[in-house]
């Protein structure tokens, strides 16, 4: 086992490698650069660029140089922390990145929350009452919420809760609170503005949810050992979640390496129509923008937690599930 | 001194503004702000508390002892917060961009007149003499004097470090520095061989040359004036690669986003980036003040949340900002308009600047040589502009409220005159079916006509693909062009690779807006009209053969631009206004006779969302960068809260409070 986890960790460092060069050559391959997108925009809404400037920077963070150094130079950063510098906000990346990480974490824990309160009920019912009426509504509400595209519902969602509950539109406190400290007055305005967001991204991953927990325990429910236990008569709810719920639950665990980065970049999309101080509008805009510094370590950053999280999750199955357990037991 | 005393003129004090401002004689001219004869000077009630901490000194000795007295509609009452929203944190350059606190400024009228300068004296356009006011200070407290401005003269301008790329071009006429001279603690002079007619017009930009700084505050990390050891330390800290760098990042006049730099504007940032919510509070240094002596701005503090573009015309008709222009479009009025009396604010309409909301350019630079031929043929380019139906694209797309023409001045304009609009600029697809018949381009059997090699003749417009308004143009011009037996079709590229498509001559037709300035004067550069720039997308190469000084491009060789050129460079020599005149007028003939760009049509109505407490902010104006700088022509240091208005129905008072 120990063999195991040490070939699995030694294992990541040319996984991220290669990751780090192909972030840095896919960011690198359109046209221009951060300053010349820069300029562009400036020059089309009619303001002149302070070109001493933007010289000055370019000479600075050596522009001028071949592509290879500027990857070294980068990726040399990053390796004792320093994540290079955004010109965009004109500030060192990790400054930039920062405030935003706990707003992404809220959302996107709330949105798991959600998604889990509701779609396992749902998933577990339809699973044991196949094809009843309850079934079929819930499904098809399911296939709602999967097919409804998520930036309009945000849309439709703000205008009404702006009218109806004059919540303020967009972001995720009203605009007075965003730079006071914590307080009540301010967690309760979070509160009146997350649920748009939560509902919005959890609705298309609650109907994918149903979906799979409602095939896998499907499948477990027609297998014999289930037949036995309710021929011995053990009670139908223990029964359920006992066995065939337990071993429904295995793909759900390996989820958890796509969670991880799901949980820091948000859903973009619908971050950016909602105007979310989430990281997501932040890593778009810098992809847009051409900067590479805040893109390429946002991306690594993504990356890096993948990795983990592909790591924690194969961990977490072989400790939960002793058939897996025993299977690499049984080939070391 | 030659010419009459100017000093007379300084002192002058007669309330009349008008008198004094004149510029471009060939005399020497003096421009000068009479003082007005002021009330007594009062404190406004947010800062009593700290003038009562001591914190800060009285108002008597915070402002200039000859303060600029702002001619306003009504006399306000100082307090209130101003709530805006702007797309990005880069957008807090706005806020120096609506201040529009400059040495000199241009009025509604665009009439050049000192604002932070007491007066200034040109003699030639040559030797400029500025004089500051007495006793003005920076928002620290620090007096502003002629050291800040040969601070940056010497320091920052002159030093290879800071400005690897020299001076400004506007300070380099015929690439000649000026000498600088310092007379007093508040006045200074600039003094040329030659002309420079961009200086005034530069200094009152929108983002304008900054030619002083404050020196207090960046001394300290100046390679010479600090002590090595502590500079180095500094540098360390700040995680920057030198000292350069820090002072770079440091000194952000314009985009305004250090809340420790000193500074000379109405509103001063509070706000350390980044953020989503920029404070700007009140500059109690502020050197304007109103007629009965309260010390401007009115308004205490300005809050920028930013939001992502694309929601912000949604937040503004929910009634989340008070005052709101950018990022809005015309097409959101109706829906801005039906919310109104919800959120309590009104639209109003305002007309924008630019020469034409959106125009073709024929790349007179191609690379294909067919193509440039005909790009060249005189009639080829103005049967395309005769077969453009601009009262259909104004009745369809703008609901008839713009102007139609040509893509040149606008009727506000003092060189305006009509026939430069109208030239080729009516909708008569007979005549330009005639001229294409002239040129020998011959119908096919599908009723599109041929190029002389065979092609047919399909013009692909290239596009930034960011504006649907322009799709929707094109699709218009396509129908009517299709008329004349012209095909055409919309490339949509992203913004960066559009221009350099034109740039590199790939494109043989792009759209885009119009020219910038439709309000020029003739003290304005017409260098919109002469191929002076890379980024005019109808001569990019000749463009660029002027920018680099003929290392680049390549010279202009059609007669008409290079005549357009010399008469740049005559306007640029020249000192009196009737030679600037002279000089405009036969550009803007020539401009119009030779259609190098198509344009559609102009004064496109730019929706403003003003809270319906908001005084001062004129009913009808012009939205435009340069000259206006957006609002700062109006100079919103004048604009205040009418808190007084007893509430007309039980609904809360203040502006968009969200009931929870």
């Amino acid at each position: 086992m120990l063999r195991y986890l040490v070939h699995r960790i030694l294992i990541m460092i040319p996984t991220l490698v290669a990751i780090s060069i192909v972030i840095f050559t896919i960011i690198n391959l359109p046209p221009g650069d951060y300053f010349s997108t820069y300029i562009a925009e400036l020059q089309s809404s009619g303001e002149a660029a302070d070109l001493a400037k933007i010289n000055f920077l370019k000479a600075q963070y050596g522009f001028d140089r071949p592509l290879w150094e500027q990857y070294i130079f980068w990726a040399g950063g990053l390796l004792h922390g320093d994540m290079g510098y955004s010109f965009a906000y004109n500030l060192p990346v990790n400054q930039v990145v920062g405030d935003r990480l706990l707003m992404t974490f809220i959302v996107s824990f709330t949105t798991i929350l959600f998604t889990y309160a509701v779609a396992f009920p749902i998933g577990v019912y339809s699973a044991t009452h196949q094809y009843s009426w309850a079934d079929h509504t819930l499904t098809l509400l399911g296939f709602l919420g999967l097919a409804t595209p998520s930036f309009l519902l945000a849309l439709v969602l703000l205008y009404l809760a702006n009218v109806y509950f004059g919540v303020s539109i967009g972001g995720l406190m009203d605009p007075k609170y965003v730079d006071r400290p914590w307080s009540l007055d301010k967690t309760l305005s979070v509160a009146a503005h997350l649920w748009i967001p939560v509902i919005v991204i959890g609705t298309a991953g609650t109907a994918a949810m149903i979906r799979r927990l409602r095939a896998n325990l499907l499948d477990e429910l027609q297998k014999q050992y289930v037949v036995t236990a309710r021929a011995k008569g053990l009670r139908p709810l223990k029964l359920l979640f006992k066995y065939p719920l337990r071993m429904a639950l295995n793909p759900f665990i390996s989820d958890i390496g796509s969670l991880l980065p799901h949980v820091i970049s948000g859903a973009a999309i619908v971050s950016v129509v909602m105007s979310l101080p989430t990281t997501g509008p932040m890593l778009l805009d810098a992809l847009r923008s051409q900067d590479m510094y805040l893109a390429g370590s946002f991306l690594m950053f993504m990356a890096f937690l993948t990795v983990i999280g592909v790591f924690i999750s194969d961990l977490a199955l072989a400790a939960l599930d002793p058939r897996i357990r025993l299977q690499a037991g049984r080939r070391q | 001194m030659p010419g009459p005393n100017p000093q007379s003129a300084v002192i002058d004090t007669r309330p009349n503004r008008r008198e004094a401002l004149q510029l471009g004689l060939a005399a020497v001219v003096a421009l000068a702000v009479p003082d007005g004869a002021s009330a007594e000077l009062r404190e406004s009630p947010s800062l009593k508390g700290d003038v009562g901490d001591g914190k800060l000194p009285p108002v008597e000795q915070r402002v200039p002892e000859e303060p600029a007295v702002a001619e306003l509609e009504t006399i306000g009452t100082p307090g209130g917060e101003l709530r805006m929203l702007m797309g990005g944190p880069k957008d807090t350059r706005m806020m120096v961009v609506y201040g529009y606190a400059r040495l000199v400024a241009y009025t509604p009228s665009l009439k050049l007149v000192p604002d932070i300068l007491k007066s200034i004296e040109v003699e030639d356009n040559r030797i400029f003499t500025l004089h500051l006011r007495k006793g003005h200070k920076w928002s620290d407290g620090q007096p502003f004097t002629s050291e800040d401005f040969r601070y940056w003269f010497e320091d920052v301008a002159q030093n290879k470090h800071l400005s690897p790329s020299g001076m400004p071009v506007s300070m380099l006429p015929q690439s000649e520095a000026p000498r600088f001279e310092v007379i007093s603690d508040t006045t200074v002079r600039y003094n040329w061989e030659r002309p420079n007619p961009l200086f005034l017009p530069d200094l009152a930009g929108p983002s304008p040359l900054f030619i002083y700084r404050p020196a207090h505050y960046l001394k300290p990390f100046h390679q010479k004036y600090a002590q090595k050891d502590a500079l180095d330390a500094l540098v360390k800290d700040t995680k920057q690669r030198n000292w350069a760098a820090l002072h770079n990042k440091l000194d952000t006049m314009y985009r305004d986003d250090n809340p420790d730099l000193p500074s000379l504007d109405p509103w001063i940032l509070k706000t350390k980036p980044p953020a989503d919510r920029f404070i700007f509070e009140r500059n109690p240094y502020y050197y304007r003040i109103d007629k009965e002596g309260n010390q401007l701005p009115y308004i205490d503090r300005v809050i920028l949340s930013i939001a992502d573009s694309k929601i912000i015309p949604a937040k503004t008709g929910a009634g989340e900002s008070d005052l709101q222009a950018r990022y809005l479009r015309f097409d959101n009025y109706t829906f801005l308009k039906a919310s109104e009396t919800r959120n309590h604010y009104k639209v109003r309409l305002w007309r924008t600047g630019p020469g034409s909301q959106i125009a073709l350019y024929p790349n007179l630079n191609t690379n294909d040589e067919v193509w440039r031929g005909l790009m060249r043929d005189l009639r080829f380019r103005r049967a395309l502009s005769l077969a453009v139906d601009r009262h259909e694209i104004n009745q369809v797309i703008y609901f008839g409220l713009a102007v139609e023409g040509q893509n040149t001045l606008l009727p506000q304009s003092p060189l305006f005159e009509p026939r430069y609009r109208s030239a080729w600029g009516r909708f008569d697809p007979a005549e330009a079916n005639r001229l294409l018949d002239l040129i020998g381009l011959a119908k096919g059997s599908d009723g599109i006509r041929q190029l002389p090699d065979g092609r047919p003749l399909e013009i692909i417009v290239e596009n930034s693909g960011e504006s649907t308004e322009q799709s929707d143009v094109l699709e218009l011009i396509r129908d009517s062009w299709r008329r004349i037996g012209v095909k055409l079709f919309q490339k949509p590229s992203q913004l960066t690779l559009f221009r350099r498509r034109v740039f590199s001559g790939e494109a043989s037709m792009s759209v885009d807006k119009g020219i910038e300035n439709g309000l020029a004067t003739a003290a304005m550069s017409p260098w919109e009209f002469a191929p002076t720039t890379q980024q005019q997308l109808e001569w990019p190469k000749w463009g660029q053969y002027h920018e680099t000084k003929g290392a680049a491009g390549e010279p202009p060789n059609l007669p008409y631009a290079v005549r357009l050129m010399q008469l740049y460079e005559e306007w640029l020599a020249a000192v009196s206004e009737e030679e600037h005149t002279r000089t405009w007028r036969e550009m803007l003939q020539i401009w119009a006779e030779e259609v190098f760009s198509i344009g559609t049509v102009a004064g496109v109505l730019q929706p403003v969302v003003v809270n319906d407490k908001l005084r001062n902010v004129p009913e009808q104006g012009i939205y435009n960068w340069d000259p206006g700088a957006y609002f700062g022509i109006y100079k919103p240091d004048g604009f205040w809260f009418d808190m007084s208005e007893p509430a007309k129905s039980a609904s809360i008072d203040l502006p968009a409070a969200s009931p929870r």
